[in-house]
């Protein structure tokens, strides 16, 4: 893996170690772990009685209470589980654009959710697209443990989603990280992200260079990730157009958030540290 | 195909758009540059469907704009013009000025009756501008374009009808000239055209004269004939019949002397007689005709110019010679104070302005008997023959600055020096005791040579009458000249020295004021062309063919290139300072 993109998950690390990932009350659900449940489970936290039904442990009747009342009561105990955060990373070549610090923004803000996630007692899964949804290796560890995080695919999310969909935790927090600059429906795309999910969060991390059209001359621009290129005249009037286009996008995307219920703020890689606030807004990360 | 090579603004701007063009092609190179997606220039992205493209040309509307305004400054420079349609075309008048228009048929002269028409054609149906050039004897332009038939009529008085003769085809190429091959031409005339199928679609010839029989005094002169004047009047009949006229001729206050002059068709004659030379004027006029202009002649007494000699040679037979033929040529003074011209055997100084003729050769004894080289072209030499004579002289060579006009061999006989004043001093080379020339006629030539050479050198007029037309030469030595035309025009001429060429417009006695000395000459209408009216008649040659009527006419277009650059200019302008230079 590149070192600088080794570093930049080292960098997102300690900037993680300031923020916890705010769990949402429906992801309170999962295997059993060191969080409180939202239902009775088997944690020392006593949350009720209830009359015993067959099938019920054993363990738990109130023996005390058979003895007085000579009925069968047993005890509910708040169950306990561990939250899980699915990180998807948009792994098409875009985010790896050249002459633009944007890769290693990717790096450093999935160290910072990963680590935030930790410090929010969440397990965690990172997904990279690519030919097919990928877990990097080592991602349950802490980032700086991560390997083989490449931006060098040719394929879309969607695409890889076609190709191999990632399998992720039932109610966990998912947070896509993309350019989100690809031509499709994004619907499609956040229904099957948001679909099981506890809450969906997608953050649209672009480069300065993406976000604010060149200046005016010609320009022969090439696609990162097709390769195709196109001679194009900027004038104000077709800064303007790229303005509009890029507004656009983001518009369609934001709408079709809302339609899934999910969130989505954007981020810009050259800013990150100082628009970290953005995910507070959105009630992703808290301060630890 | 513009010809550049003949304008060089024009070159020179455009070399310019060559030099725009690389400034913006080297300002529009294309930088490389990655983007995330081609997503967001979909509105610039071609579709790649269909093999090859063709990229157009990424330039800004300031370069069209800058190379529109280079351009249509390449094309000011050369100085376009286009042709505008015109409804009419212009016209251009040719009117004739010979005095023969002033012939009456009941009372109403060509000149009349084409003024008639000239007017009804302007009020029917006014050309949109107008030329008016006049056939005298040289075609003359009579002003620039006239709009409407009050400016014409301010023109016309200009058309006196007094000239000599009518250069109608001089006048019409002229007329042609002017028009730019696009104007129609209008002759209005007395005559009918010399080729009356005319091939000019845009040529209409009118006459408006009528063939009447006419008496005129086709020559008339006045010379000096020794005490006397003689008088030479030249009567023609330009009639189809023999017919008979009234001649009488007035010496000064005398009586009219009438006489019968009858003569057969287009038969002349010619009356010569003698006056006194005290007689101040002779006037001569016939009965009353079509053309009253050329019945009548004045004649004034011819100018008598003598030179007053002073003889100062020592040697008494060459002076008795010398004297003897300066009387034989009947151009000498009665007196010889302040000497105009002065004959002596050394350098003596003459007085200011008299010539000198020094006579050398006395004594020599070589004699010539030819051959003898003249100057033919010289005055002295004019009916010189020397033929079978023998001419003593001194064989002496040319003196620097000596004219040689009779040599022989090289030794010149009769030499010419002009001095820093003007003066003329001869040198003769003639000793008589050996020669014969004395015996000829040839010395007393020589003589009237040397002495009408001087008189033509004296100021004053040349002569004192003269045709209608022609010019009239005046010898001034510096005086301011005041010429009184008989019509009362006056015409001063500031103080010139040398020859003055007077013209003669009208017929009649004209003063010419030279200094305190007044002179008089007399001006005669005498053309037999002119006063010949068989040929006139009234009719038209040639009509403006219909399809001449439209016309394309020449307009200069420089302004509109140039005001479409400045309105370019203003627009690159406005963008650029709206910022929207760039779109």
């Amino acid at each position: 893996m590149d070192a600088a993109l080794r570093q930049s998950l080292r960098d997102g690390e300690m900037l993680g170690a300031r923020y916890a990932l705010q769990i949402p009350q429906v992801a309170a659900s999962g295997i059993i772990g060191s969080r409180a449940g939202r239902r009775a489970g088997s944690s020392i936290d006593f949350q009720d009685y209830r009359e015993y039904q067959p099938g019920d442990d054993l363990r738990f009747i109130d023996w005390g209470i058979y003895a007085r009342t000579d009925r069968l009561t047993v005890k509910l105990f708040r169950e306990e589980v561990t939250p899980h955060l699915d990180l998807i990373l948009d792994g098409s070549r875009s985010m790896n654009l050249e002459g633009t610090i944007k890769s290693t923004a990717v790096a450093q803000l999935a160290a910072l959710l990963a680590t935030s996630a930790a410090n929010a007692q969440c397990s965690q899964a990172v997904w990279l697209s690519g030919e097919g949804f990928q877990r990097l290796p080592n991602d349950t560890l802490s980032p700086s443990a991560w390997d083989k995080l490449e931006l060098s695919s040719s394929r879309t999310p969607e695409q890889s989603y076609e190709i191999l969909p990632p399998k992720f935790r039932h109610l966990g927090v998912r947070v896509f990280v993309s350019d989100l600059l690809w031509p499709g429906e994004p619907v499609q795309l956040l229904r099957r992200l948001r679909e099981g999910a506890a809450a969906l969060f997608v953050i649209q991390l672009l480069a300065r260079d993406d976000a604010t059209p060149p200046e005016h001359g010609n320009l022969r621009v090439v696609d990162s990730e097709t390769g195709i290129e196109n001679e194009i005249y900027i004038d104000s009037s077709s800064a303007k157009q790229y303005a509009e286009n890029l507004a656009q996008l983001q518009q369609s995307w934001s709408d079709a958030c809302r339609q899934c219920g999910a969130q989505m703020t954007t981020l810009i890689a050259e800013d990150l540290e100082s628009s970290l606030g953005e995910l507070e807004a959105i009630q992703l990360l808290i301060p630890a | 195909m513009i010809p550049f090579l003949t304008y060089p603004l024009a070159m020179l701007a455009l070399a310019t758009v060559p030099a725009l063009a690389a400034i913006y092609i080297l300002r529009n190179r294309y930088r490389r540059k990655q983007v995330s997606s081609l997503l967001l220039w979909r509105f610039q992205v071609q579709s790649k469907a269909g093999g090859a493209k063709v990229h157009r040309l990424q330039l800004p509307l300031i370069f069209f704009l800058e190379l529109l305004a280079l351009l249509l400054l390449v094309v000011a420079a050369t100085g376009p013009h286009w042709q505008l349609p015109q409804s009419q075309r212009p016209l251009i008048v040719v009117l004739d000025d010979s005095f023969s228009m002033r012939a009456t048929k009941d009372g109403i002269s060509a000149q009349t009756s084409a003024h008639d028409f000239l007017e009804k054609l302007f009020r029917q149906q006014p050309p949109p501008n107008t030329r008016l050039v006049l056939a005298g004897t040289e075609p003359r332009s009579l002003g620039a374009s006239v709009k409407n038939w009050r400016e014409v009529e301010n023109l016309l008085p200009q058309w006196k009808c007094w000239s000599p003769g009518a250069a109608i085809d001089s006048a019409i190429t002229l007329a042609t000239e002017l028009g730019k091959q696009q104007a129609n031409l209008l002759v209005l005339t007395d005559h009918k055209p010399a080729d009356e199928k005319i091939s000019n679609p845009r040529l209409e010839w009118r006459a408006f004269g009528s063939a009447q029989d006419n008496f005129a005094i086709v020559n008339a002169s006045r010379t000096v004939f020794g005490e006397q004047d003689r008088c030479l009047l030249e009567i023609a009949n330009f009639s189809g019949g023999a017919r008979t006229t009234k001649l009488l001729v007035q010496t000064g206050s005398n009586a009219p002397q009438s006489s019968v002059i009858s003569l057969g068709a287009h038969e002349n004659q010619r009356l010569v007689f003698n006056i006194a030379f005290s007689a101040p004027s002779l006037h001569a006029v016939l009965e009353k005709d079509s053309l009253a202009e050329d019945n009548e002649v004045q004649l004034l007494p011819p100018i008598r110019k003598r030179v007053r000699v002073q003889v100062a040679l020592t040697n008494e037979n060459s002076s008795t010679l010398v004297s003897r033929t300066l009387e034989a040529t009947g151009l000498r003074a009665a007196i010889s104070e302040n000497p105009e011209l002065v004959i002596h055997e050394t350098d003596t100084v003459t007085s200011s302005n008299s010539w000198s003729l020094r006579w050398s050769g006395d004594g020599a004894t070589n004699a010539y008997t030819g051959p003898f080289i003249l100057d033919n072209s010289h005055p002295l030499a004019a009916g010189v023959a020397l033929e079978g004579i023998v001419w003593a002289a001194a064989s002496a060579t040319n003196s620097p600055g000596d004219v040689p006009v009779i040599l022989a061999g090289n030794v010149p006989l009769l030499s010419v020096r002009e001095d820093v004043a003007g003066r003329r001093h001869l040198t003769l080379n003639f000793n008589p005791a050996l020669s014969t020339l004395q015996n000829t006629p040839d010395l007393p030539i020589i003589f009237f040579n040397i002495l009408q050479w001087r008189i033509a050198e004296m100021p004053g007029l040349k002569e004192s009458n003269t045709r209608l037309g022609a010019e009239v030469i005046l010898k001034t030595t510096g005086e301011t000249v005041t010429v009184t035309q008989p019509d009362g025009e006056k015409k001063v001429f500031p103080k010139t020295g040398g020859e003055l060429a007077l013209e003669t417009p009208v017929p009649g006695i004209y003063s010419v004021a030279t200094g305190v000395v007044t002179n008089l000459f007399s001006v005669n209408a005498m053309t037999a062309d002119e006063s010949d009216l068989s040929a006139n008649a009234t009719s038209q040659w040639g009509q403006w063919s219909e399809d001449t009527q439209r016309r394309l006419e020449e307009a200069s277009a420089v302004w509109i290139f140039g005001l479409l650059a400045a309105a370019l200019l203003a627009t690159h302008l406005y963008l650029i300072a709206s910022g929207k230079g760039a779109k």
